[in-house]
This record gives C-alpha cells, sequence and structure tokens, in this order.
C-alpha cells in the first residue's frame, strides 16, 4: 500500500512544542546514547525521521514516544541542537490528541482559549449547579451536611468517576487500534497479551522502567505524586462518607493527609524543576504543562483549606472552601483524559504492548529468515 | 538618473561580532541621506522572513531596488526577491551590503558605510574600493614552516627572491612530517615531504629562522618591520653534526611532541631523524642543567666534541624587513579529552588520529607494528604505565570513529574535511598489516571528495572494512577491554561490541595563537576562528591587509593537494607584487568620500 506523507507535520508538531526537528541529520548518537534504546524500539532517531519524512500513519502507530521518559541524554549530546528528548514529548502531547476521538484533547493543545475557556465554564457551571443544588432543596449554606450531603455527593463522584474511566477506556481502546492494530504492527496472539498482562500494574503503581534513568531523584518524587493522587481518588470515590464523618476515622484520614502532603510535594517539586529549569527535560514547558500544576495546586489547597474549617466547625465557610474545591475538581477530571496526564494510562499500556510487540517480532523472524548478526557491509 | 531610482533600505542584524563594531543608528542616518533612497527601516534582531511583511510597503513606495544591509545578509536575500516580485518591481535589484564580509568588523562603521554607498549605487564593493599601490621590498617573510610554508617559500626562493621562513618549533616540516602516508596515493608522507624541506633548508635564497615567532609588525603594505623573537637552541645549529652523543647520555625523559606523546625523547633532541635543520636542541623547561641553574648534570656538555652546546645562550630579538608577508600556520587537532563518553585519556587504546599516525608510522616507535598498549613498569617511578611495546599484543578488532569535533555544535560546527579520508587510510593501513583484523568505520556522511576520494573509498569497502553509517556514540571499558555502541542507520541497529582498539578522526581548528598573530598583523578572523580571506571565491589568498597573505589550512581546513596549490598561488601572488614594483595598500587606506565617488562614476558607466 502506498505509504502517504503530509509535508506540514513538522509545522503541526511544533504547535506541540516540537522544536528544530529539521535540523537533524541523522548521526545515530541520540538512539546509540539513549538508555531505554533497544531493539525493536530503536529510538528517538527514527520517530525523528518519520516526522521529516512527513510519515503521519507511522507516527500515530508509534510506541517509542511513549517509552521514553526524557532523561534529557540524548538532547544534551545532539551535535546539531535538534532536541530529540523536546520533539519526543512534543510526540506525547500529540499522540495524546490522536488516540482521543473527541478531538477535545487536539483543541486544547493548541488553542490557549480553548483550554482556559473550557476549565472555567465547567467550573462555573459545577459552582453554580452545587449552589441551584442545595438552594432549591432548602437546604441552609451554613450547614456542612445539609447543604452538601456527603451521601449524595457520593453518587455524584461515582458519576464523575465512571465519566472519567469511560473516557480514558475509550482513547486507551483506540490507542491500542492504532498501535497494535496497524499496517505495520505484528500480529500477536491472545498467549501474549496473557503473558505480559503483569506488567500493567506493576508499571501503573511504580512507574518502574522512570527508575531505570540514571537520576533517580524525578522518579522518586514522581511516585510519590502518582501514588498519593491514585489514593486520594479511592478515598474520595469510596470512602467519602468516612471522610467528612464528624468522628475521627484514622484510616482515612492518615491516608489523605500524607496524600495531600505527597500531592504538594510533588507539585512544588515540579513547579520548581520547570521555573528553574533544572534538567534538560524541564527546559521547554508548554502551556498545558503550567495550567495542569496550577490547577493540581489549586485542587489541593482548596482541599485542605475546606478539611481544616470543617474541623474547626466553620460550617459555612467550610461549604465555600468545598464549593471552589469542587469547581477546581470537576474541570480537572472532565479535562484529565484529554492532558498530558492521561500519560497515567497511556504509559503502561505502551510499555505492556512493546513487549507483546517484541515478542510478536521474535516469533516472526524466527519464523522467517534469521536476523544477521553482524553489522552491514 | 537619481530621480528614477527610489531605493530602500532593510538592516537585518544578525548579532555577529561585527554588528558590535558598528554604529547602528548613524549608519540608519547614513543611509537616509543616501541619493535615491526613500525607505529606511532597522528590522532588528529578528526581521520578519515572510515575503509579505513588505510586499505593500514596496508598492506604496515605488522602490525600484532594496538593499539589505547587515552580516550575511544573502540569508535574508529571496524573502526580499520574492517581495519586489509579489510588488511587480524587477527581483533583480535586490542588492546586498554586506558588513562583516566586507571587514567591518575591524574597519567598524566607517567600513559599514563605504559597503552600504556601494550597495545603494549598486556596485559591487571590490571594484570600488580600490587601495592605493605601494613601493616593495623584494624579501618575504612566511610564518609557519609546515608543507604550506615551505612550498611558499622554495616557489618564491626559486624565483630569485629572498624568503624568511620562520618556524615556531625546532624542525621546519609541521604535521605532514608526521604522517605515514598521504591519501589517496598511499605515497610516504616522509619520502615526498623530506626532499621539499631539505630543498627549504639548504635553499641560498631561504633563511631559517626555527624556535622563533613572530612578535610584532610595524610598517604598511610593501615595507613591513617585522620583529622575531628567536629562542635559545643551546645547540649551535652551523658545528652540530648530530651525532647524538649527547643525546645517549641526557638522563630526562619527556614525552616526544612529534610523536604525540606515545613515545618518549631527552631533554637535548632532534624531533625526529630527518628534521631541518639537523641538529639537535634544548629543551630548557625540563634540561636538569638548565633548571638547576647549572649546579646539576651537564652531562652532554662533556660529551660533545664539537663544543656546540652552548647553555649561556640567551633568547634573542631580530629585526627584518620584508614586503611581503605570508601566513601559513596551520592548524592544531581538536583535543579529544573534551568529548568524555569516548574514552580518551581514561582508556589507554583509545588514540587519536596524530597518535595512530605515529604508530603505523615506519619510523614511529614501534617500527610500524600496529599493537595495544601494555601495562609495563617505570623502572624509574616504579609506577604500572601503558605503553607501546613494539612486542605487544596487536589488536584483532579496530573502530574508527568520525567527525570527532566536528560537524558538533558542542564543539566544532564546521566539517575539517580530512578526516573522513584519513580514517579510511588508517582502514587500509590497518587491513594491510593485520588482514585479519576487523575494522568499523563509524561515520555520518561519508565524504570523499577529491579526485580520486571516491573510488579510494569503494577500495576500501573492497577490502572488507565493515562501514557503518551512524555516529558512535560511547567507548566503554568492560571485562579488561572496551565495548563501543552505536546506531547502524541503514541496518536499522543499536550496536554493542568489544573492540580492542579506538581510534578519533579529530577534526581540525585554528592554531593556538591565531588570534594573537591576527591582531599583530591586523587581520581578521571568520566566526570560526580561521583567518578570513579578503574573497571566498575569488581571492582566496589575500586579506584586508595588502602585502599580507594566507596559505595552506590556517584559511580553512583542507588536505596536502589543496594545501600545496593554495601555497604556489600565494608564490604567485607575492611574486606579482615584486617584479611589479607595486604591492597593494590595505583597504583601510582608501577614504569613504573616495569610495562614494568611485562607486558614483561607476554606477554612472553601468
Amino acid at each position: 500500500m502506498a505509504v502517504m506523507a503530509n509535508p506540514r507535520l513538522i509545522g503541526v508538531l511544533e504547535r506541540y512544542g516540537a522544536e528544530d526537528v529539521t535540523k537533524c541529520y541523522h548521526c545515530g548518537n541520540c538512539s546509540a546514547t539513549c538508555p531505554f534504546s533497544q531493539e525493536p524500539f530503536l529510538f528517538p532517531r527514527k520517530s525523528m525521521r518519520y516526522l521529516q519524512m512527513g510519515l503521519e500513519e507511522r507516527l500515530k502507530g508509534n510506541l517509542e514516544p511513549w517509552l521514553c521518559y526524557y532523561c534529557g541524554e540524548c538532547t544534551e549530546q545532539c551535535p546539531r541542537g535538534a532536541e530529540p528528548g523536546e520533539t519526543m514529548m512534543s510526540m506525547r502531547r500529540w499522540l495524546i490528541g490522536q488516540y482521543d476521538w473527541t478531538g477535545l484533547a487536539r483543541l486544547f493543545s493548541r488553542s490557549a482559549f480553548a483550554e482556559i475557556a473550557f476549565v472555567l465554564v465547567i467550573a462555573l457551571l459545577t459552582g453554580a449547579g452545587f449552589l441551584a443544588w442545595g438552594f432549591t432543596r432548602g437546604a441552609s449554606l451554613v450547614d456542612y451536611q445539609g447543604f452538601i450531603p456527603a451521601a449524595d455527593m457520593h453518587v455524584f463522584d461515582l458519576f464523575l468517576g465512571l465519566l472519567f474511566v469511560g473516557l480514558v477506556v475509550t482513547n486507551a481502546l483506540r490507542m491500542w487500534w492504532l498501535t497494535m492494530r496497524g499496517e505495520r504492527a505484528p500480529s500477536a496472539g491472545p498467549w501474549l497479551y496473557l503473558k505480559h498482562l503483569l506488567l500493567l500494574p506493576t508499571h501503573f503503581l511504580t512507574q518502574r522502567r522512570y527508575g531505570e534513568c540514571s537520576e533517580k531523584t524525578p522518579w522518586v518524587l514522581h511516585m510519590i505524586m502518582a501514588l498519593s493522587y491514585l489514593t486520594m481518588l479511592a478515598l474520595v470515590a469510596l470512602f467519602l462518607h468516612r471522610l467528612q464523618d464528624e468522628t475521627w476515622q484514622w484510616p482515612v484520614h492518615v491516608a489523605g493527609y500524607l496524600a495531600s502532603i505527597g500531592l504538594l510535594t510533588g507539585t512544588a517539586y515540579a513547579l520548581s524543576g520547570r521555573l528553574r529549569r533544572r534538567r534538560t527535560a524541564l527546559k521547554h514547558s508548554h502551556r498545558t504543562d503550567w495550567v495542569f500544576l496550577l490547577m493540581l495546586v489549586y485542587i489541593v489547597v482548596t482541599g485542605i483549606v475546606q478539611h481544616v474549617l470543617h474541623r474547626l466547625g466553620l460550617g459555612g465557610a467550610a461549604n465555600i472552601a468545598y464549593l471552589l474545591h469542587m469547581m477546581g475538581v470537576v474541570p480537572w477530571m472532565i479535562r484529565f483524559p484529554f492532558s498530558k496526564w492521561a500519560h497515567m494510562a497511556y504509559r503502561p499500556l505502551a510499555f505492556y504492548f512493546s513487549h507483546i510487540q517484541a515478542d510478536a517480532m521474535r516469533e516472526r523472524s524466527a519464523a522467517g529468515a534469521a536476523v544477521a548478526a553482524q553489522p552491514t557491509v | 538618473m537619481m530621480d528614477s531610482v527610489r531605493i530602500g533600505v532593510y538592516f537585518c542584524w544578525r548579532g555577529t561580532s561585527s554588528a558590535d563594531c558598528v554604529n547602528p543608528k548613524e549608519l540608519v542616518g547614513y543611509a537616509q541621506r543616501q541619493p535615491g533612497v526613500c525607505l529606511v527601516r532597522d528590522l532588528g534582531l529578528h526581521p520578519p522572513l515572510s515575503p509579505k511583511a513588505y510586499q505593500k510597503e514596496i508598492r506604496a513606495k515605488g522602490l525600484t531596488r532594496i538593499v539589505v544591509a547587515g552580516d550575511s545578509p544573502g540569508y535574508y536575500k529571496p524573502t526580499f526577491t520574492t517581495a519586489m516580485m509579489e510588488a511587480g518591481g524587477d527581483p533583480g535589484e535586490v542588492r546586498l551590503a554586506s558588513f562583516r564580509e566586507h571587514g567591518a568588523e575591524a574597519g567598524g562603521t566607517l567600513r559599514a558605510k563605504a559597503v552600504l554607498a556601494c550597495a545603494v549605487r549598486g556596485v559591487p564593493y571590490g571594484l570600488a574600493a580600490v587601495p592605493a599601490t605601494t613601493p616593495v621590498h623584494p624579501d618575504t617573510l612566511v610564518i609557519g614552516g609546515g608543507v604550506a610554508g615551505i612550498q611558499v617559500a622554495l616557489e618564491i626562493a626559486d624565483a630569485g627572491k629572498r624568503v624568511h621562513l620562520v618556524e615556531r618549533t625546532g624542525t621546519i616540516g609541521g604535521h605532514m612530517a608526521m604522517f605515514d602516508k598521504t591519501f589517496p596515493t598511499l605515497d610516504c608522507a616522509a619520502c615526498i615531504l623530506t626532499p621539499k624541506m631539505v630543498s627549504a633548508g639548504q635553499h641560498e635564497n631561504i633563511t631559517l629562522w626555527t624556535l622563533s615567532e613572530v612578535l610584532g609588525v610595524s610598517g604598511h603594505p610593501g615595507a613591513f618591520r617585522v620583529t622575531l623573537r628567536k629562542k635559545a637552541r643551546h645547540v649551535d645549529i652551523a658545528t652540530c653534526v648530530a651525532c647524538h652523543a649527547c643525546e645517549d647520555v641526557c638522563p630526562v625523559r619527556v614525552p616526544s611532541e612529534f610523536d604525540n606523546g606515545i613515545a618518549n625523547r631527552k631533554a637535548i633532541y632532534t624531533p625526529f631523524p630527518q628534521a631541518v635543520p639537523n641538529a639537535y636542541l634544548i629543551d630548557a623547561e625540563h634540561c636538569t642543567y638548565i633548571i638547576s641553574d647549572g649546579k646539576k648534570c651537564g652531562a652532554c656538555v662533556k660529551k660533545c666534541l664539537k663544543e656546540c652546546i652552548h647553555f649561556d645562550e640567551q633568547d634573542e630579538t631580530v629585526e627584518l624587513e620584508v614586503g611581503n608577508i605570508v601566513v601559513a600556520t596551520g592548524y592544531d587537532v581538536f583535543d579529544a579529552r573534551r568529548i568524555e563518553r569516548y574514552g580518551y585519556g581514561a582508556l589507554p587504546n583509545v588514540l587519536t588520529a596524530l597518535e595512530f599516525e605515529r604508530l603505523t608510522n615506519a619510523a614511529g616507535p614501534t617500527g610500524g607494528r600496529i599493537v595495544m598498549k601494555t601495562l609495563k613498569q617505570n623502572r624509574r617511578t616504579k609506577e604500572d604505565e601503558w605503553v607501546f611495546d613494539p612486542e605487544g599484543p596487536q589488536p584483532a578488532s579496530v573502530a574508527i570513529v568520525h567527525c570527532v569535533g566536528s560537524r558538533d555544535n558542542n564543539h566544532n560546527p564546521w566539517c575539517s574535511r580530512v578526516c573522513c579520508m584519513y580514517s579510511l587510510k588508517f582502514a587500509h593501513l590497518v587491513k594491510e598489516k593485520l588482514p585479519q583484523a576487523r575494522v568499523y568505520e563509524y561515520y555520518i556522511d561519508m565524504r570523499t571528495f577529491g579526485k580520486g576520494y571516491e573510488q579510494f573509498f569503494e577500495r576500501i569497502k573492497e577490502e572488507g572494512v565493515f562501514v557503518v553509517r551512524g555516529r558512535s556514540a560511547k567507548v566503554t571499558a568492560q571485562n579488561g577491554g572496551m565495548t563501543i555502541r552505536g546506531e547502524d542507520i541503514v541496518g536499522d541497529h543499536v550496536q554493542e561490541f568489544p573492540v580492542d582498539m579506538v581510534l578519533l578522526a579529530v577534526g581540525l581548528q585554528p592554531a593556538e595563537g591565531t588570534g594573537e598573530l591576527a591582531k599583530t598583523l591586523g587581520i581578521g578572523r571568520d566566526e570560526d576562528g580561521w583567518f578570513h580571506e579578503l574573497d571566498y571565491n575569488l581571492d582566496p589568498t589575500g586579506t584586508e591587509r595588502g602585502g599580507v597573505h594566507l596559505a595552506g589550512v590556517c584559511q580553512g581546513p583542507k588536505d596536502i593537494p589543496d594545501t600545496v596549490a593554495q601555497a604556489s598561488a600565494v608564490a604567485a601572488r607575492v611574486l606579482r607584487s615584486i617584479v611589479s614594483g607595486r604591492g597593494r595598500e590595505s583597504r583601510d587606506s582608501v577614504s569613504l568620500a573616495a569610495i562614494e565617488e568611485r562607486a558614483r562614476e561607476l554606477a554612472a558607466t553601468l
């Protein structure tokens, strides 16, 4: 089948943060330097090549951007200043847009206005909705449990969670379709899917591969942040009534405090890193990076304030803080599957898929001719 | 005529060094006062590259000529050509005022004004700014005794004119004398160079000034006064017969510069047996007698039958009068230590190109046997050292890494031109001496651009060398040996395998002291540090300062054939000025008013 080339592909990727892609002269230094670049997934040079040639379809089915953790080695050593690391980063942003069937991810990455307007409109709708809901029931704003009852919130949270999961799962399915069922993907039987299944949860929880980078601090903080986030998500979705109970519920509360501290530490580290451009990977920050970090800080801080006010017995103030908190949470949760944070799902999946593909390719080449071990002459 | 001409001047700056040497405001004012100019715009550092940004204005003003002014303004020319065409003007009427290229770095705002005046009138600067002629002293100074300097000196001397050949080290010959073979003919480098060295040494018209450096130059083209510092050699060249009796008794051992540190020499030594002048010299920095103020050693003096060793000899200052100066100072190689991941300096069997040249040279420390370094105890210091032992083990696999320090924005962005070919030559030499060895060439692009070079490449491939397209990323120590890792782009593999020896094809860079010499001579250097020629295409040997000429690599990387050709061209230039008795003044001597006047005259005839 003919291969379609999109000559404007670099221009498209530039809107996602790619820079200087055309400078690359394919010396292969980056792929040889990369600690993760192993056959059959050699990157970033090949991805740079696809980009230069405008092979859009091939890039869509490319797992390699997800296997890169942007340690920055390739960019530091690049003799041309072609920023291969940043290109991989921009490809991840672009791929999130490609996996997303709603088109919102593409819109948000490209347009600051659309992103901020979306967040603000959802926030205002949420605020207005909660107020309308409380007042129509005749509840008093001063009554903490009365105005926003935990039981009703629980149902709302579950609904929100369902929406969130639905979006993530459908996008993940599209990712599977593009990467595993693409023209160039080797066909893999169910046994291979089963064989590597354990990779998904372990990688999801530990981000094991990130830990293989030479610098460990970013990985540790990333894991703290991810685990805190998951803890918080579980607490709110499953134990909301216990969290908001008037009595001291030490298992959920201690877990909640730890998660809050973890989230604050993680975001503070990420923000300061981006502000100070601490590593090569943090030299370029896309707008969406900032919006998300700032939203997370907002949500954590309003959450803590809400909790403190509640414990102090200031029901009215706590309710207002809670309202402000929810005005951050709802847009965040809806925005999440279209954002860079969707990597939470895509990275473990890509790691899982890459193992399946590698095995499938090995099977295929074992069946066919043996691979020449010697370098080409 | 000027009424019908409507000129727009656009200043596009590029943040280069000459931009600091000119005053943009003054230039804008000057441009506005030029005849026919009806629009001047200073576009700053980041002019829009879209022609649309200018079209409207060009049409509205009805411009018939556009002058793009700045450093390397050719970069913006396509933009303005398109804009001019879209606006209905003549796209051929986009003129460039290239400040840096015409020496604004040295000449400042005044030079930039002159360049601008010519562009506005549509006249090439070179035609309008013609310096006056001066009478010429018949002697010539050649700085640098490598193959370029020797060639220039011989050409001029053979024509019957006097030449002073100045060389910083103790012998002429330069880098070429160190090489084993030349590419692509595989001639023995010493066999073709040493006869020339001897001719230069014995020529009645050539005065050799070894161990000498140019301290200062005064005067003007045609009549320069040059001050040389002649360092004390401590051995009388006229009486020394190079019998090596002194060397035999000298107790000091230091790494030999000529052998690039892979072998030792004494404190009294000749750089190599065919050195010219063929006399010993004393390295004052290491000689025990000199360091101890005559309290210790002195063994060589007692042994010297010719009594030609003079420890009391002092540095001298020499004054010369010459009419022309030829700069042929050559290059230094890139310091491979700067790229740590190749392990040079840390891993014993990672060698630079020049080290390998000496290793494979039949006159080198191993007699041309290609061996790996072995750990041996130094008898004096009792420490283990990695040394080349002629009986040492021979490598079974050799990797050659191209573009070390070249074509790399982190180091030297330019292509050094010779490394691809000398790397292929190395592959051949290894294959010739060790047919069983596996040889890998890691290259980015194979630049075999000269006569017979591509055929040489084909021949190397037929010899069974593995030519891998891809830049090797790192060399690491493993199990007492080394592994090299790199991507094979054509074969789509990342390779990592053990090798016994790694050769780094280090690039060329301007020689140490190039900056000071440029200042002394009053000539410019380009962005990369090489001396700046007057015109890249049509005057590659001339400089801004009339009477100062360039030959060889000091003007830009080139191989031996090109160096020799350029050297002969310089000789012709020098002889022309001597024979005609008219040298060319430097362009600084032409006043702005004279250039404007001349440009006006020329414009009228065009």
